[in-house]
């Protein structure tokens, strides 16, 4: 029960202090737990969606964390844009349980550490049907690599969401890329236990596939492109962790049944138990 | 000269089990960049039976501890705590006392399960101030390599305080 507005956390930190919407690699301390609570919205051009989210996570080892996720859906879209599975998905209802692998880390200085994480998730839907199109229960994997130190942050990944028949009517699938650029001020470089604070830049791009009606047939033919960027902050302190951001659409390819989308916007608060 | 030897060996025994331990140690830790981290560290070490005191800090990657009188606690235990939470202990700044043995190897100190050797970059005044038998020193323990957690480590001693 953590994610909504953000994921889970923490990397270890995790740890949930990381990005908001991109993908990010931390995972928990052996034996740490982590709740985040978020709120999230989406706008599109003809609605708007509300959902609380929540975000449980613990720790197996320090490089091997599971996770579960579910939602309050306030106002749910009539035809919601796909979005990408785990957390960060304020047009998806679905409960999700995942397990995330750091499958590799090299901390080569004092807070310096490449790191990369593999995903593997199984989401449920707590719809009938989203949009026109019965769901089902979808499959989600990603992969993320990453810099972080004590100024600077990267983090690049890449994922796809499967989503299962129903019916004879299927969700189209969902690749996705996501890149993260993140910064820490001289001005939040107190150390522990003082507050820390920090802002990234995030962009996520997406290529949803079409549904499969009733009859079988697909909608349209052709992957949908959309491209969103936008800033997020981060606040850290002590087992507290409060994060914020928007995204707006750079660039969106998509059929024209399928409603443009106007922002995404996330609220998270994370608490390492 | 027999009855000083027994003595001394006596002395050894004593220290050598009950005595002999980790006072203090400056553990440098890689990887830690952010408050959680530096948080989760900290709680590790407060649930440690034997430490009296941590500190913890990011912008150094150290973390300060200060073992409690008669701690069983090894160097290893305290490696393995900053594994687990995901980052990368390297050199250790720590104040031991223990017994001071020489042998073909040169000199060692044993405690708790643990030896640290007497590495060969140790000041020269230094090393033709060490005698056989109880000792209280500060002392850089090298670098090891993480996924194998040492029993055996190399000390660098910069201070003989008794």
């Amino acid at each position: 029960m953590l994610a909504v507005l953000h994921l889970p956390i923490n990397e270890n930190l995790a740890q949930g202090h990381g990005p908001l919407f991109g993908l990010q690699t931390p995972t928990l301390a052996k034996g740490g737990v982590d709740f985040n609570a978020a709120a999230m919205s989406m706008g599109t051009s003809s609605d708007e969606s509300y959902m609380l989210r929540y975000v449980w996570s613990y720790g197996i080892n320090e490089d091997l964390q599971i996770n579960l996720t579910t939602p309050t859906v306030i106002n749910r879209l009539t035809n919601p844009p796909r979005t990408r599975g785990m957390s960060n998905m304020p047009a998806n209802g679905d409960i999700e349980a995942s397990l995330w692998y750091r499958f590799f880390s090299n901390a080569f200085g004092v807070g310096k550490r490449f790191e990369s994480t593999a995903i593997i998730g199984a989401s449920a839907p707590t719809e009938e049907r989203r949009g026109e199109t019965l769901v089902s229960n979808s499959i989600h994997a990603a992969i993320s690599t990453g810099y972080a130190s004590r100024i600077w942050y990267a983090w690049l990944g890449g994922g796809y969401q499967y989503y299962f028949e129903k019916n004879n009517e299927q969700l189209g699938d969902l690749p996705y890329g996501s890149l993260v650029i993140g910064y820490r001020p001289d001005i939040f470089m107190g150390d522990y236990p003082k507050p820390d604070w920090r802002v990234f830049i995030e962009s996520l791009a997406e290529f949803p596939g079409s549904s499969k009606s009733e009859t079988g047939v697909q909608a349209f033919d052709h992957r949908g492109k959309k491209v969103m960027a936008g800033p997020s902050f981060l606040g850290l302190y002590g087992a507290w962790g409060v994060s914020f951001g928007a995204l707006f659409p750079m660039y969106q390819g998509i059929d024209q049944s399928l409603p443009k989308e106007k922002y995404r916007l996330s609220v998270n608060l994370s608490y390492w138990l | 000269m027999k009855k000083l030897s027994i003595i001394v060996l006596l002395m050894g025994m004593v220290i050598n089990g009950a005595n002999a331990q980790l006072l203090k140690v400056d553990q440098a830790v890689y990887g830690m960049d952010c408050a959680p981290c530096a948080y989760g560290l900290e709680k590790g070490f407060k649930k440690m039976e034997g430490i009296e005191a941590v500190k913890v800090s990011l912008n150094d990657g150290i973390a300060y501890l200060t073992l409690a009188p008669e701690n069983g606690l090894t160097l290893r235990k305290i490696q393995e705590t900053v594994k687990s939470n995901g980052f990368s202990s390297r050199s250790a700044k720590v104040v031991l006392k223990g017994v001071l043995k020489q042998n073909e190897n040169g000199w060692a100190i044993s405690m708790n399960d643990e030896t640290f050797l007497l590495n060969p970059d140790t000041e020269n005044k230094i090393l033709s101030a060490l005698k056989p038998g109880p000792v209280k020193l500060k002392g850089l323990v090298m670098d090891q390599e993480d996924n194998r957690p040492a029993s055996q480590w190399k000390i660098r001693i910069s201070e003989i305080i008794l």
